[in-house]
């Protein structure tokens, strides 16, 4: 589509992007940084207040520390479990390859309140784990397994879990298999082979499965919420209570400073990993 | 002998696989098989199977109401979301250079956005211009459904012979013509899922819809997050999660009738 007159088509996306996305986030900036009101939703003094209180705030560094440290575990055991799954997958003929991979993708498209639930299901007091503990005879007394931080980790980690083997599988099965046998060639065992050529080729695609699976994290509050209880909030649940709690200036400022974290963990994930380096750009 | 042959290797990728299936699919399961259960209380699995935490289902209000809204958000959202991805991605197939690189990278960024931060900003926006619950949630399942339907059209127009619109240009057909009767013609099957994707999660969405639904007016996926946290386990519950997923499978079923299966793993 050439010419002035396709402009025509890209106006309506291009207005609808600025008005709904762009817009409301400039915004939300704008109202960071205002001090709250008790009748408006945010009064007229400008200020860094709200920004200053999150970060020097123990509870709320309290509450970042615990975000950061649920986030890195679950980064973690997904990239620990899905590499070799991934591997597994990208090393099937095609046909069942796709199988695999639709197989992983379906899951994607529940909704994760459904699949949250699957885990109330199974960790809950009455929940799958428990009976069948109780029924075997190993414990009287139901155990205590929902609303903590570990059944966070276990639920969210397990729900982006394909997010990251269908990151991996899809660079690993459009490596050049002749790499690895050059190397393997020229004397280097198999874990040689992994480690200095297989692993580094395959860094686009843990690039990408970590950004999706930190970033998806962040947001997750309604699996934080369910599985976690009102004792183990990360950041996501603050912005959530703040909001709820009509504090608009200082809810902004939370959703900006989750916004920063995102950003600053996506820079160190590109930083460590350096994925352009494989596609040949830097 | 290769990576692949290697035992250790092999040991410890079929492990891994099995474990992972089994952490990804056996909630989901649990899920389904509780909703057939005749009893009151949750017991898995269960001794015979009923119907009645369906019909309970659809005789709830509520449920019916939150379910009904879904669909209906779900279809519009997705159709403009295609709409206007469309629009975008004829119009950025063959541009090179800064400004088609910005405009790309805006569409494609409520893919990795935040949403809850999206779902907060249009609160905080529709609260200031006084936006009704409706218009609002299907402009917010619109900006989260606008990169898959501009990504997989964008993929098929880019993949589209160049030489084919020009033969038509240059047999009289004027721009719209030719977008008409040669451009869409070769590229639907990317914007059919394109649709489809954006249909999907919109259908499951909760990050927005959680800040942006509104009382007597809430999404399936919201609906069920409520009855958890202040109602408890009920089963109901289970009937209106298997209901989502089977949506979820009559529209993948659809996919692979229409488009053929294969096109969802790249459109990913």
């Amino acid at each position: 589509m050439k010419g002035a007159w396709a402009w025509v088509l890209a106006i309506p996306p291009l207005a609808m992007a600025l008005l709904f996305f762009v817009g409301p986030l400039v915004y939300l900036f704008w109202v960071s940084l205002h001090a709250g009101s008790q009748s408006e939703l945010y009064g007229d003094a400008l200020t860094v207040e709200n920004y200053v209180a999150v970060v020097t705030d123990s509870f709320y560094l309290t509450i970042i520390r615990r975000t950061l440290g649920v986030a890195a575990t679950i980064l973690a055991v997904s990239l620990l479990i899905g590499y070799p799954v991934a591997y597994f997958v990208a090393l099937q003929p095609p046909r069942r390859r796709m199988i695999l991979l639709l197989m992983l993708l379906f899951p994607l498209m529940v909704s994760n309140v459904v699949r949250a639930y699957g885990w109330v299901a199974i960790l809950g007091r009455r929940g799958v784990l428990n009976t069948s503990l109780r029924d075997l005879g190993l414990i009287d007394v139901p155990l205590d397994l929902l609303y903590s931080t570990e059944a966070v980790v276990v639920g969210l980690m397990t729900i982006l879990l394909p997010y990251m083997v269908i990151s991996i599988a899809n660079t690993l099965a459009a490596l050049d298999r002749r790499y690895e046998e050059a190397a393997q060639a020229l004397g280097a065992g198999p874990v040689r082979t992994f480690l200095h050529v297989t692993l580094p080729l395959s860094t686009p695609g843990v690039a990408s499965g970590m950004l999706l699976v930190f970033l998806l994290t962040l947001s997750a509050y309604v699996t934080i919420t369910l599985l976690g209880g009102p004792r183990s909030k990360l950041l996501v649940s603050m912005v959530y209570d703040t909001v709820s709690a009509f504090q608009w200036p200082r809810a902004a400022a939370l959703a900006f400073v989750l916004l920063a974290l995102a950003l600053l963990v996506t820079a160190v994930i590109l930083a460590v990993l350096r994925p352009r380096r494989v596609q040949g750009a830097g | 002998m290769t990576m692949g042959t290697h035992l250790l290797g092999r040991t410890v990728r079929g492990t891994a696989t099995v474990v992972a299936f089994v952490l990804i699919v056996v909630p989901i399961l649990i899920v389904v098989v509780t909703a057939f259960s005749p009893l009151d209380y949750f017991e898995f699995p269960p001794r015979s199977l009923s119907l009645r935490w369906f019909v309970e289902f659809f005789r709830l209000e509520n449920m019916r109401n939150a379910f009904t809204l879904s669909l209906e958000l779900a279809l519009l959202a997705a159709t403009l979301a295609t709409l206007l991805g469309t629009m975008g991605a004829l119009f950025l197939a063959r541009r090179r250079g800064w400004l088609a690189g910005l405009l790309q990278s805006l569409f494609l960024a409520p893919l990795v956005f935040p949403t809850i931060i999206l779902g907060v900003a249009l609160l905080l926006l529709y609260k200031t211009i006084g936006m009704p619950v409706f218009p609002g949630l299907l402009i917010a399942h619109c900006i989260i459904g606008l990169p898959y339907g501009f990504r997989t059209v964008l993929a098929s127009a880019q993949a589209l012979d160049p030489a084919l619109e020009e033969a038509g240009q240059s047999l009289g057909a004027g721009p719209v013509r030719t977008l008409f009767l040669v451009t869409l013609p070769l590229i639907w099957q990317g914007v059919l899922s394109g649709w489809l994707f954006a249909f999907i999660v919109s259908f499951g969405e909760l990050n927005a819809a959680l800040f942006l639904t509104g009382p007597g007016l809430t999404t399936l996926p919201i609906e069920i997050f409520s009855y958890l946290q202040f109602q408890g386990s009920q089963l109901v519950i289970a009937a209106a999660s298997t209901l989502q997923i089977a949506l979820i499978v009559l529209m993948v079923a659809f996919i692979e009738r229409i488009v053929g299966i294969g096109r969802l793993i790249r459109a990913r």
